[in-house]
């Protein structure tokens, strides 16, 4: 853990690095998992039309019932009948691009090199919504809509929410150490 | 005689035809860091680091803000992109505010 304490930081015009222990390592990589399998494609019982299927068009437009993913692909618009023929036409290209990426920082984390990340620009932006796809999820769970930082931070080390919040904190810590890298480059 | 540039006569043209501008509107919510919302209205938008702060700024103080103005399509294209990084946007026209 002594080695992470910066986070990312930047290594030249175009690269940020950051130093990440196993165990670090192998919760970002589950989650990462996580978050791509949550964004599976529900299956299309009533979609006859492979062309259809083929350019993202489903036949589902109700919103997802799973708390998380509805968090992770909200209603485009306030009025339902626009939202569900929006969400005929995009969702599946939305859960495309989160899952991309969520793979891309698995990949940067499976493929590290003594637990070292070296990620560019572009790797950066898939680092930033993985992340906070994952925050979003977390989230959720520790009902951040009603539980202050105040409350979640006397959780009682047996309760299990204590674990999740101390993953949720760490990867917004993480977050904007990426964030601030990535800002100080930019200018 | 009233001297009309090309900005006015769209608007009026827009009156007339009954062409509506859209808007895509970004929701405060407790997870997103405030960072990370000013670095995703830059990178999408384009905006100053000035200017993103000052609308983040006014998504969480207000509860929401308007990020960009156009046609119906370019708004529902706007949304999906501040979907991809997981902030909450939704669209509407311009006056049903």
């Amino acid at each position: 853990m002594a080695e992470l304490q910066k986070g990312f930081y930047p290594h030249g015009d175009n690269t940020f690095l950051a130093n990440f222990s196993e165990s670090e390592r192998e919760v970002l990589i589950n989650l990462s998992e996580q978050v791509i399998e949550l964004l599976a494609e529900r299956i299309d019982h009533h979609n006859d039309d492979p062309l259809a299927a083929m350019v993202g068009i489903t036949s589902h437009d109700t919103p997802p019932e799973d708390e998380v993913l509805l968090r992770l692909l909200p209603n485009a618009y306030a009025d339902q009948v626009d939202a569900s023929e929006f969400r005929r036409y995009t969702e599946s290209t939305l859960r495309q691009k989160k899952q991309a990426h969520a793979m891309a920082m698995r990949t940067n984390l499976k493929t590290a090199t003594d637990g070292i990340v070296e990620i560019d620009r572009n790797g950066a932006n898939d680092w930033l919504g993985a992340i906070n796809d994952v925050r979003l999820a977390l989230g959720v769970r520790l009902n951040v809509e009603e539980n202050s930082p105040e409350e979640l931070q006397l959780l009682k080390p047996d309760d299990p929410m204590h674990g999740v919040y101390a993953v949720y904190s760490w990867l917004g810590w993480l977050q904007e150490s990426l964030l601030e890298a990535v800002m100080n480059g930019r200018q | 005689m009233v001297k009309v540039n090309e900005k006015i006569e769209e608007e009026l043209q827009a009156i007339f035809s009954g062409e509506v501008p859209w808007i895509t509107i970004v929701w405060d919510d407790p997870v997103n860091l405030m960072t990370y919302v000013t670095y995703v209205l830059m990178e999408l938008f384009g905006f100053s680091k000035e200017k993103a702060t000052e609308i983040m700024m006014k998504i969480h103080t207000e509860g929401k803000a308007v990020v960009s103005t156009g046609s119906r399509e370019e708004m529902e294209r706007d949304v999906a992109r501040v979907h991809e990084f997981g902030l909450w946007a939704t669209l509407q026209r311009g006056d049903q505010q």
